[in-house]
């Protein structure tokens, strides 16, 4: 309407001088006019729509990402084991506001979490009773994962289950071991068979059953799936039911600290955390954050994060000091390419020399590494991959068990952290007796994954309801560290 | 009344002055030494109704209760926030005290004034200290959205009220209480006539608060920090009651259509707000909700403008400040060692805390009404009130008694008993400033069994 209005203007107002005519001409200069016009009445319309409420345009200019001033519980790590355990305490909170829970995660793309790198293997072919029983309710939680993790109008959670199981072999040595442990596991419910070497060869054809006196095939609930997809499950459940989620790095805690007397006669100091220091990523600043509970679940950093609050950095002081034993272990993984290779049903194979292998895929390919001897640990300040390993150490082993392998490519390969607990080797779970408020869920040495669901109900269970109701892993305790009794699992890779 | 508001002021050149180390000692001293002179006024001498009068400021028996709870809650006040200002530089401290002295001076002259137009005036001028300490020195970020529902609606309820005050005194002359008392009852024949009745009203309602515009209380109670809600709960909606009784003298008689939405609002929110606490997982929410619930009785039986209703309703405000006052302070304590305001995660503190538990008891026992306690007193006269208004109330009101015993003793039972859990086992012990806090808090409100009328206003 207004075009009519501004098209003529008579001529008596049009100004004397020379300059541009008011008169609007040419159709060029019209539209350039009216496209302006439209473009500062859509400026104004976004600036306005800003003081609309739902907004979140706030006078104050706070930094993005900042994580709250305040949380209840702060969750160190953000793996698949720091995810779980957020799920699982908001599940167990019965109103949506009524525990606020922070996750904080250092890396944002996942470069090093030792989540990603895994091979992503579930089995039930533990030897302590705590191992079993926590993959067995893992592997029911991923068997319903969209009973548990979906989300109303989301993609269903598709976690690429393959159902293979896995095949450990055992030589005559540790025979009596795989029967034992056989014994334990189906007690417990896992369904294992154990299969004599002429029953190997059967069903498996492939394999050269050299040297093999007795082998485990897990029947069900054993197999591997995708852990990025289980990451990103729990994250996106846990997120949807109001989990604070940060990118930071933990550089402090600020605690309140009492003294004690301990039996033995040493004075110590109870810590009790009272702020924990997250620095955001490429940036000198840091937020307090104030806070009930610190649950330590950041894996091959968990050591890092337990000498921050002193644990262990005075082993003379008291035995209740004793450090945390997680240290970061280097894993390699190697992608081959073998088109004569074993078949689609071919399982998780754990060899009794260390070396194992899966099927990934359908195009031919498998993932196969070993595991180091101590003294020959690999470097961990990066995660490059040493390729000499491969051809010294793996593929004879590997050839001698699968002759298919004597010709084989490595199309990839990679290295990934083992949360490892130079103790024993298996998890820790609990409060520390020096630090009132901080409970461990790390150093499960490869089994972190597969663990995880389990772990997390425990852990939530244990700060909520003050005691374990599903899984009892009160042998997983710290004290046992301090007071040097290991519990020991018979096979481990 | 200048004996009690001239030492107030005294406070700021005593904050102001006194070494740092001592800062703390004076100004809880002085303040005691202002509550326990207060309380010379409750020694009823005169027959005509006001006393201690001068032309701008008198005590009569309706204000003189909630003027000793104000004098009595600001050593309290300071006592509970002595432990969370102390990591502050001391000018900062210092501020602090200044803005709740300066709450206090207002509040003595609103409850003691007798022109209406200044106890609006003292009305809107105890928002800004209020609205200081809660944005200043809140805990959250939060707290700023709580400052601005804190502030916007007891405003947008109050202007209306300064235009109908205007009205009245260019209607009659004068604002005066002591004049006004006397009846010219107001006919409502025209809207006009009605909105002036509604703009007297709102923004009372909305400061006690009434259901229906109670949202900004849970904000600023809980990001508040605990002189704030303290002084929230026990006083600034003690204002709103006040403001209420005062203006319906005036109002006589209530026409039916007027007050029949606010009762009912009033008694459905008791009913629904008492639901909101039974499931209510942050403690102070817990208390917020449980004073809009506390708070809907009242409203309901200031405006049934009966004797019981209003002897009811000044007995339950007094009792209210007090034990909600005290129940704020519990949850501070409990906050001040874990961090955390959640049930969850503070549970099972009587094995710890035994006398603090003991404390949590009585006060809890004071929320849900029990026998002798002033706050039963309070409910009953209301509810037989309301009773006689109309029959039919008894169901809500019935109702809402029962709830509130639910919520009282849920909030108990979470925080006191059950097993304490492993990550709150190093905590500090309670101070014994916290149970001197605890004991000026609940002994009051066992003195009130042995003397009720000192609270029951005019209709005694």
């Amino acid at each position: 309407m207004w075009r009519k209005l501004f098209t003529s203007v008579p001529a008596f107002i049009a100004p004397k001088v020379p300059c541009r005519s008011f008169k609007i001409s040419s159709r060029a200069a019209e539209k350039d006019f009216f496209k302006d016009l439209d473009a500062q009445l859509k400026a104004f319309w976004d600036k306005a729509s800003k003081a609309l409420p739902g907004n979140d345009w706030s006078p104050i200019e706070l930094t993005p990402g900042l994580p709250p001033e305040r949380a209840d519980v702060v969750i160190v790590g953000g793996g698949v084991v720091g995810w779980s355990i957020a799920y699982w305490l908001k599940m167990k909170a019965r109103s949506r506001d009524g525990l606020r829970v922070l996750v904080v995660e250092k890396d944002s793309t996942y470069s090093q979490a030792s989540t990603v790198l895994s091979c992503g293997g579930i089995r039930q072919q533990f030897s302590l009773k705590e191992n079993i029983q926590l993959s067995l309710f893992s592997a029911h939680f991923m068997k319903n994962i969209n009973n548990y993790l979906g989300v109303i109008n989301e993609d269903p959670v598709d976690l690429q289950f393959n159902h293979s199981g896995y095949l450990f072999l055992a030589s005559e040595k540790s025979a009596h071991i795989m029967e034992e442990n056989y014994n334990t596991q189906r007690c417990l419910g896992a369904k294992v068979a154990l299969l004599s070497p002429s029953q190997l060869k059967e069903r498996f054809p492939w394999m050269n059953t050299e040297g093999v006196a007795l082998a485990s095939l897990g029947l069900e609930n054993e197999g591997w799936f995708d852990p990025w997809s289980l990451l990103n499950a729990f994250r996106r459940k846990a997120v949807s039911m109001g989990v604070y989620e940060c990118f930071g790095e933990v550089t402090a805690f600020k605690c309140a600290a009492d003294l004690a007397i301990t039996p033995d006669g040493d004075v110590v100091n109870i810590k009790r955390i009272k702020y924990v220091n997250v620095q955001m990523p490429n940036s000198l600043e840091y937020q307090p954050v104030e806070c009930t509970i610190v649950i330590n679940a950041a894996g091959a950093n968990s050591g890092k994060i337990a000498s921050m609050l002193g644990i262990g950095l005075d082993p003379k002081e008291s035995v209740f000091n004793a450090a945390l034993p997680v240290e970061p272990r280097k894993r390699f993984v190697y992608v081959v390419h073998c088109p004569d290779g074993p078949g689609l049903d071919t399982p998780f194979l754990i060899d009794y020399t260390g070396v194992y292998c899966r099927r990934e895929g359908l195009g031919g390919n498998y993932i196969t590494g070993m595991s180091p001897e101590e003294t020959e640990e690999p470097d961990i300040s990066n995660l490059d991959v040493d390729h000499e390993f491969f051809q010294e150490k793996v593929w004879h082993r590997l050839a001698h068990r699968v002759p298919a392998f004597e010709q084989l490519k490595v199309s990839s390969a990679w290295a990934g952290f083992y949360d490892y607990n130079t103790f024993d080797q298996n998890g820790i779970v609990g409060l520390h007796p020096l630090v009132n408020n901080m409970y461990f869920a790390t150093g499960f040495s490869g089994h972190g994954l597969q663990q995880s669901p389990a772990v997390g109900l425990a852990v939530a269970e244990l700060i909520l309801d003050g005691s374990y109701k599903t899984i009892d892993l009160r042998a997983f305790d710290l004290k046992r560290i301090l007071l040097q009794e290991p519990i020991m699992e018979s096979n481990i890779v | 009344m200048l004996k009690i508001l001239a030492p107030t002021i005294m406070l700021f050149p005593t904050i102001w002055l006194t070494p740092r180390k001592w800062l703390w000692t004076t100004t809880t001293a002085q303040s005691l030494f202002i509550a326990f002179i207060s309380l010379t006024w409750l020694k009823w001498t005169s027959e005509a109704g006001w006393t201690c009068s001068n032309p701008y400021l008198a005590t009569d028996p309706l204000s003189t209760p909630l003027l000793v709870l104000t004098c009595w809650l600001l050593p309290l006040m300071i006592l509970a926030s002595q432990n969370h200002m102390n990591p502050e530089p001391i000018n900062r401290q210092r501020s602090y005290i200044t803005l709740l002295a300066l709450l206090q001076t207002f509040l003595i002259m609103a409850f003691g004034a007798t022109e209406i137009l200044m106890f609006y005036i003292m009305f809107e001028a105890t928002l800004i200290p209020t609205l200081i300490i809660i944005t200043r020195w809140g805990n959250q970020v939060e707290r700023l959205n709580a400052g601005t529902y804190f502030l916007f609606y007891t405003l947008a309820g109050s202007l209306p009220l300064l235009i109908a005050l205007l009205t009245l005194q260019t209607t009659s002359g004068t604002l005066s209480m002591l004049i006004l008392q006397y009846p010219e009852s107001s006919q409502l024949d025209s809207w006009g006539n009605t909105l002036w009745w509604a703009g007297c009203l709102i923004a009372f309602l909305v400061k006690m608060p009434l259901y229906g515009v109670h949202l900004w209380l849970p904000k600023a109670h809980v990001e508040a920090p605990v002189a704030g809600s303290m002084v929230l709960a026990a006083v600034l909606l003690k204002l709103g009651g006040y403001g209420m009784m005062r203006v319906m003298v005036m109002l006589n008689p209530p026409p039916q259509e007027l007050t029949y939405p606010f009762i009912i609002l009033a008694l459905w929110g008791i009913i629904m707000t008492g639901s909101i606490c039974l499931r209510q997982t942050d403690l102070k929410l817990l208390i917020a909700y449980s004073s809009v619930s506390h708070m809907g009785l009242v409203a309901a039986g200031i405006l049934t403008q009966t004797s019981w209703g209003f002897s009811g309703a000044i007995i339950l405000m007094i009792a209210h400040g007090l034990v909600s006052s005290a129940l704020f302070c519990l949850a501070n304590s409990a906050y001040e060692r874990t961090h955390s305001r959640t049930m969850m995660l503070a549970r099972g503190l009587q094995a710890i805390f035994p006398l603090a538990a003991t404390w949590w008891f009585i006060a809890n026992l004071a929320n849900l009404a029990l026998p002798p306690l002033p706050n039963l007193m309070g409910e009953l006269m209301i509810i037989v009130t309301m009773f006689n208004w109309s029959p039919w109330t008894i169901l809500l009101t019935g109702l809402g008694t029962l709830i509130t015993a639910g919520y009282s003793l849920y909030m108990f039972l979470m925080s006191q008993r059950g097993q304490t859990p492993n990550h709150i086992m190093g905590l500090q012990p309670y101070h014994t400033r916290e149970h001197l806090l605890m004991v000026l808090h609940l002994a009051p409100v066992i003195l009130m069994v042995v003397k009720p009328e000192l609270m029951l206003g005019w209709c005694y």
